[in-house]
């Protein structure tokens, strides 16, 4: 049955992946849930909760909140908690709560903004979609919110989208920023990571934008439309263990998961190889190869352990589960989106 | 930025249950989940919640119909061993506002049930705020489950819309894997212990107050290893009930059963456990002697008292324990309670006023208060209690107690004070 789970849990949801790239940016984040959505971000899906201060607040809304669709009680707790806590912004999260009774997540962000006097976004997200798209979501209304001035471009400024530890599995910019360095002239900004809004109003400075992972694509091809900011696509954060045992490989029938961006690049390392890379998550055609496959059900999974032929699986071991009849080598290379283990898990 | 909220016993207390300022009523205010909480706020995360509750019945197995991100947490439960006890049928948007999947859910079970070597006890059907808006009848859903696969089939509700009604997820839950037992010939000499997941204690005086008064048989569900242990339980000649989730479940039991219960509740002051023991042995027709029991626990007391005499406690609500009753009763024992991380509600704010006449400085917060995020701990606390208290405090000795086998009566006082004694000792000793 399509939709059905046997082996393996839920990855996560869209409505995480718009909190991980609003957690750093300095604006008061609701969820619009009951308690357990948010209670799922915190506690699972953003591991800055215990190292990063960040103003992310369910909503907590109960059944006569949603039957009787009491907006206006829902931005008159906003108002009461952006007289508490110091934000830039705010922003509205949506769950399958506001997508059952079908909240209008554009009043929502009016009303706030008439009520708090801050800038306002809402994001209707509803949980059933992957982390990627709520990303996705969240960069590009940052962008078009924020980033409206046309200020001159710095040299060796650099920004990169897509640094979230969703898809990195870093919770700091450490790494991406030393992956990433072209020369050490050059100044790297990571949207979200180590940096908030102020980076984001001022986009239009940076003179290249790095993209690591699908869901930063959109929002980069919407400032080069808008400021002519060239970017790129790279893959990065490849734990090491994994880059040794990729270069150890040759001559091997290889199936690589992880989302696209990641996937490619661990493809790049394999020489003489017959490498098939598959994700979950969204694809960008141009950048796939004419084999590889977005998987939409635990099922595929099977079929591709049984039926691919495959030598190798580079893949975050959660995944085993659904894939017990492969026997061949497993290099495990995680995906905190997946299994939520981080890199330093390792 | 807003410090923290706080109030005073003393003030709390003047207010009243029916005014309370808006940073302890979390209907008012945006809920904070913070760090220190988190067990609380999402007890998928761990401890017992819903879903893992839903699974408390020997040989269960779950299917979660839902969107994705209500069961992303449910990974760490595979952690503790039940990957294989958890299916999940994901919800689209369609779906959510459709309601098109109900018609789906027989044959999901069915196919669940393939994948399993053994025919399960039953499957549980977990559902979320999504069904609780939808009004789906999951009794019948359940009926058509079974008719499709014959294996028995019951609902956990994950409604966490209805936290505060008069029966939240956690009472609903308990019936629920409760809803199960059928009627049976009772036995006088067997009894049912209700409100945990996981069983009291080993330690615990009740087992052998109860084996005194000639019960050879005590039923828990947090020891029934197998199906037929858990179908035992309708043998109780009557029932236990030491956490007040479980008083659905209860009268559910005895309306369906015949089996007539009692409820207690967890205390840690030495003279109410007492006069519990005492009531209880009055309803059941008994008389307990608890005067060892009583001894060794106020031993326990007055021992750690001799030696740290002068220590100031923080209290979260992370605990197995009332926040508020545990502050009063460290408080009558002599000792000082700077501050209560708890909820306040009708339930326990008796034991606030009692609080406020004993100990009126003692500062309360509320963990859901979004102002906590600004806390600073207070200083002169030495010792916190809770989960969430050793969060704040992690400079102090600190005591989780929330440990998964469950403490009662006097033994839970004698584990609470052995438990700081060693916090204590140990903070010493790495002070040195």
């Amino acid at each position: 049955m399509k939709k059905l789970l046997k082996h393996i849990s839920p990855i996560a949801p869209d409505d995480s992946g718009a909190c991980s790239v609003l957690y750093e940016m300095g604006g008061i984040t609701v969820i619009c849930d009951a308690g357990g959505c948010a209670g799922n971000v915190c506690g699972f899906d953003e591991p800055r909760w215990f190292e990063k201060r960040s103003a992310l607040f369910s909503a907590g809304l109960r059944d006569m909140d949603a039957i009787l669709g009491r907006d206006e009680l829902l931005i008159k707790k906003l108002a009461l908690i952006c007289k508490q806590v110091d934000a830039r912004f705010t922003a509205i999260v949506g769950t399958p709560v506001p997508a059952v009774i079908a909240t209008d997540m554009r009043a929502l962000e009016k009303m706030a903004e008439k009520k708090t006097d801050l800038p306002g976004i809402a994001l209707p997200t509803d949980g059933t979609r992957l982390y990627d798209y709520g990303e996705e979501m969240a960069y590009l209304k940052l962008f078009e919110r924020f980033a409206v001035e046309k200020l001159p471009v710095k040299k060796g400024l650099v920004g990169v989208l897509g640094a979230t530890p969703l898809n990195t599995g870093e919770t700091g910019s450490d790494r991406i920023k030393k992956e990433l360095s072209a020369d050490e002239n050059e100044e790297i900004v990571c949207f979200g990571m180590d940096s908030g809004i102020d980076d984001v109003i001022r986009a239009s400075e940076f003179e290249k934008i790095i993209v690591i992972a699908p869901s930063g694509l959109a929002a980069a091809k919407y400032l080069n439309k808008k400021f002519g900011i060239p970017y790129e696509v790279r893959g990065c954060c490849i734990n090491d263990d994994v880059s040794c045992k990729a270069d150890k490989l040759v001559g091997k029938k290889i199936l690589i998961i992880h989302h696209q961006f990641t996937a490619n690049a661990v493809r790049d390392r394999l020489k003489g190889c017959d490498v098939v890379c598959a994700s979950w998550f969204r694809m960008i055609p141009s950048l796939k190869k004419e084999n590889d496959i977005h998987i939409k059900e635990e099922q595929q999974l099977a079929e591709l352990a049984k039926d691919g032929g495959f030598d190798v699986i580079i893949a975050d071991s959660f995944f085993k589960r659904a894939m017990k009849d492969f026997k061949g080598q497993w290099i495990d290379l995680p995906h905190f989106a997946v299994s939520g283990r981080l890199n330093k898990d390792l | 930025m807003t410090d923290a909220y706080y109030i005073t016993a003393a003030e709390l207390a003047k207010t009243g249950i029916d005014d309370l300022p808006t940073e302890l009523n979390s209907a008012k205010h945006m809920i904070y989940s913070s760090p220190a909480t988190l067990d609380f706020n999402s007890p998928g995360a761990r401890g017992f919640g819903v879903k893992r509750a839903g699974l408390a019945i020997p040989g269960s197995v779950m299917l979660l119909i839902a969107p994705g991100c209500c069961g992303r947490n449910t990974a760490l439960l595979n952690e503790l061993g039940y990957s294989e006890r958890f299916f999940y049928l994901m919800l689209d948007d369609t779906d959510i506002v459709t309601g098109r999947y109900i018609s789906k859910i027989p044959k999901a079970c069915a196919e669940l049930l393939e994948e399993l070597d053994e025919k399960p006890s039953v499957v549980m059907l977990c559902v979320t705020c999504v069904d609780a808006l939808l009004g789906t009848d999951m009794e019948r859903v359940c009926r058509a489950c079974e008719e499709e696969t014959g294996v028995r089939t019951a609902p956990a509700y994950m409604y966490a819309l209805t936290r505060e009604k008069r029966l939240p997820p956690m009472g609903l839950v308990r019936k629920s894997v409760y809803s199960l037992l059928e009627p049976q010939k009772r036995r006088s000499n067997e009894c049912a212990v209700m409100g945990y997941f996981s069983a009291l204690e080993d330690g615990c005086e009740l087992y052998d107050m109860l084996k005194a008064i000639g019960i050879k048989k005590v039923h828990e569900l947090g020891r029934c290893k197998t199906f037929e242990e858990y179908k035992d339980i309708s043998r109780a000649n009557f029932s236990l009930v030491l956490n007040s989730e479980a008083r659905a479940a209860a009268q559910d039991m005895q309306s369906r059963l015949g089996i007539p219960f009692i409820e207690l509740t967890r205390v840690y002051r030495l003279s109410k456990i007492h006069n519990q023991y005492m009531l209880l042995g009055q309803a059941i027709g008994s008389e307990f002697d608890d005067s060892e029991y009583y001894r060794r626990a106020e031993k326990s007391v007055n021992d750690f008292k001799e030696k740290y005499s002068d220590t100031v406690f923080a209290i979260g609500e992370s605990l197995n324990a009332d926040s508020f009753e545990l502050a009063l009763a460290l408080t009558e024992y002599g000792f000082k309670v700077a501050e209560i991380y708890g909820t306040v509600g009708e339930r326990n704010f008796v034991f606030v006023k009692k609080l406020a006449e004993v100990s009126p400085e003692t500062r309360i917060y509320s963990n859901l208060s979004p102002t906590m995020m600004n806390y600073i701990p207070m200083s002169g606390v030495t010792a916190a209690i809770g989960a969430d208290a050793v969060y704040y405090h992690k400079d102090c000795a600190g005591v989780c107690f929330n440990e998964e086998e469950q403490p009662f009566g006097y033994r839970g006082v004698e584990l609470l004070f052995e438990k700081l004694t060693k916090a204590l000792n140990d903070r010493e000793e790495s002070v040195l």
